[in-house]
């Protein structure tokens, strides 16, 4: 059996673990879920609120509803919390008990995201589509399924660079005690950049450039405007490229990273 | 049929060593202050150039105090921590290298780490193994049932980890750790917290593992009971040295080169009769009953003279406890470390 072949039966193993694991804890998915969608829906109305008193916007009323009805769905399947809990098991030690089994490491990380992402769909799903339902008659909905489908491919690589992002951060465990403030303030600041807060097509024309080109814009923004927005086809592409291009040279970083920290594990504990 | 003594040893240590640095703080917040500004850093030598090897089937206890390096040997022959300097060959591999071809062969069972989740039944940890060594299905039910049995915990298969006790917990932990038969089992402290039932349980199934299937176990325990009833050999590490590496027989003369003699009269000694006795020590004389040590070599003598102390009772001659040696061991090597 090849090495890829066992992984992958590893992470499904894994994944349908983690799933009876904390499907215990049913009551905190819809508490986690509800909190996931109430920004998005507040923001949603603070802004046709503002639209219909008149305000100037880049962008219409349609473009506005699309965006944050899909951003609580994007922001779900793009997220990982990962970087705390693999920070932990490295500074605790407990990373000792997989790194003896002959299995890639990157499985358990895997499986656990794949676990919380479809723990979450159940919850969030059916919300969103209360909400989808209210609105439907201002939302840009594409109407072939080519959209749909470049929406999909978007949102699995903005959830494997947010992913190697949290390895990179937890990676930094290995050498410092306590990287909790860094995955905080990488918390904070891909809130802003990533256009969870608010969509980065109203961000200040002078900050555009960088805006545009910064790594966590691919992490939610980028899939929602491939819904909401009128990309064109180049913009599309140019787009798939960055992102495709920031999870190359996240995932090498990370690599790099994780391989010297590994050498510096202490194994703390007994 | 090869003697097991002509083939290459499945562990070769030579000059083993390895270090940690880290920074010493200051408790309080002044020493936190200076922490944020300065830090002092330094370097713990934790093991010092050991050399050993471990021919396949044997079992060896590595002993020694809380911090002198044991448990850091297991996890750089585990592929846990990379070593700061020797050669280190297990099973023909670099441990830290952490191949598949190696990791397959082996296991490590820490006493006060789980392998198995906590929330789900043991055997969905024991099937998570299925996938990950590679088992087919023949042989994972074959090996299931004859640990099962070995270990008594059939019944325990399908309950919640979290609600099983710390003796079945550690059973099903020794069956996780198998369940795909490793050719090396590293034990660090199996029998920790488990009390005198269970230890005497996992005690029976390592000796019937290491019989059964050959396979080679290296355990660190603080409970001289499991190094006695399991270990033929022992290596005793202090201070990051290798300081002791032998049979246990060879351990107890070497450490303790005296019998333990008891004898019991049928009435009371006078202790001015035993001035004359040659080659023995640690007289103590209560009523009828006579306590010494007895030079190895005089004690045949010793005891002839014994007899003709009085009516003899009772006689029991014995080796000093290996727990008393190993504490006196330890005592004896920490004064003499901290008066250096």
């Amino acid at each position: 059996m090849n090495a890829f072949v066992r992984n992958l039966r590893v992470v499904r193993r894994m994944t349908a673990a983690d799933i009876a694991q904390q499907s215990v804890y049913r009551g905190a998915w819809i508490i986690f879920m509800l909190a996931n969608i109430c920004m998005p829906i507040i923001s949603l109305l603070i802004w046709r609120t503002a639209l219909a008193s008149g305000a100037q916007l880049p962008v219409d009323e349609r473009y506005v509803t699309t965006y944050f009805v899909l951003l609580g769905f994007v922001t779900m399947a793009t997220s990982s919390w990962m970087a705390g809990f693999l920070a932990q098991d490295i500074r605790m030690g407990k990373l000792s008990s997989w790194m003896i089994r002959p299995a890639s490491l990157l499985a358990g990380f895997v499986a656990n995201n794949l676990s919380e992402k479809f723990l979450k769909l159940f919850a969030l799903v059916p919300m969103i589509g209360v909400v989808w339902w209210i609105f439907r008659d201002s939302m840009n909905i594409p109407a072939g399924p080519g959209r749909w489908a470049l929406f999909a491919v978007s949102i699995v690589l903005g959830a494997m660079l947010v992913f190697t992002i949290d390895i990179l951060i937890a990676s930094l465990a290995f050498w410092m005690d306590d990287v909790s403030a860094l995955v905080q303030a990488r918390v904070i600041i891909a809130s802003v950049l990533s256009g969870a807060v608010v969509p980065l097509a109203l961000m200040p024309e002078w900050s555009r450039g960088f805006v545009d080109h910064q790594p966590f814009r691919y992490t939610v923004s980028f899939p929602v405007e491939i819904v909401a927005g009128q990309l064109t086809g180049s913009e599309l592409l140019a787009g798939l490229g960055f992102q495709l291009g920031y999870v190359v040279v996240f995932a090498a970083i990370a690599r790099l990273v994780w391989a010297a920290g590994i050498r510096a594990y202490s194994a703390v504990g007994a | 049929m090869t003697p097991v003594h002509d083939l290459p040893p499945v562990i070769a240590a030579h000059d083993l060593t390895k270090t940690y640095t880290f920074h010493q703080q200051r408790a309080g917040l002044g020493g936190a202050m200076k922490g944020l500004v300065r830090r002092k850093y330094e370097t713990r030598l934790a093991v010092d150039r050991i050399s050993f090897s471990i021919n396949r089937g044997e079992v060896v206890g590595l002993l020694g105090p809380n911090g002198a390096g044991k448990t850091t040997t297991l996890k750089m022959l585990s592929g846990l921590l990379y070593t700061t300097s020797g050669d280190l060959q297990v099973l023909d591999h670099t441990p830290s290298d952490r191949k598949h071809d190696y990791l397959r062969r082996i296991a490590l069972v820490m006493g006060q780490k789980t392998m198995l989740w906590w929330d789900v039944p043991a055997m969905e940890s024991l099937l998570l193994h299925k996938d990950m060594y590679g088992l087919s299905t023949a042989e994972f039910d074959r090996n299931v049932a004859e640990l099962a049995e070995l270990l008594e915990v059939e019944h325990l298969l399908n309950v919640q980890v979290r609600k099983t006790s710390l003796g079945e917990r550690m059973k099903l932990e020794l069956m996780a750790a198998l369940v795909h038969g490793p050719e090396i089992l590293f034990l660090d402290e199996p029998t920790i917290g488990l009390d005198v039932v269970a230890k005497a349980r996992v005690r029976s199934f390592l000796a019937d593992v290491n019989r059964l299937r050959g396979t080679t176990i290296l355990i660190t325990s603080h409970d001289m009971d499991d190094i006695e009833a399991l270990c033929s050999r022992v290596m005793i590490i202090d201070h990051g040295r290798l300081q002791f590496d032998g049979g246990l027989d060879d351990l107890v003369r070497t450490a303790q080169p005296r019998k333990l003699v008891r004898a019991t009269y049928a009435t009371p000694v006078e202790a001015d009769r035993l001035t004359g006795l040659e080659g023995v020590s640690a007289v103590e004389v209560t009523g009828p009953t006579v306590k010494l040590e007895a030079d190895r070599e005089r004690a045949g003598s010793v005891m002839e003279q014994l007899t003709r102390l009085g009516p003899l009772v009772d006689l029991d001659v014995a080796d000093a406890d290996i727990e008393d040696i190993m504490r006196d061991l330890f005592l004896r090597r920490s004064t003499l470390g901290d008066a250096s």
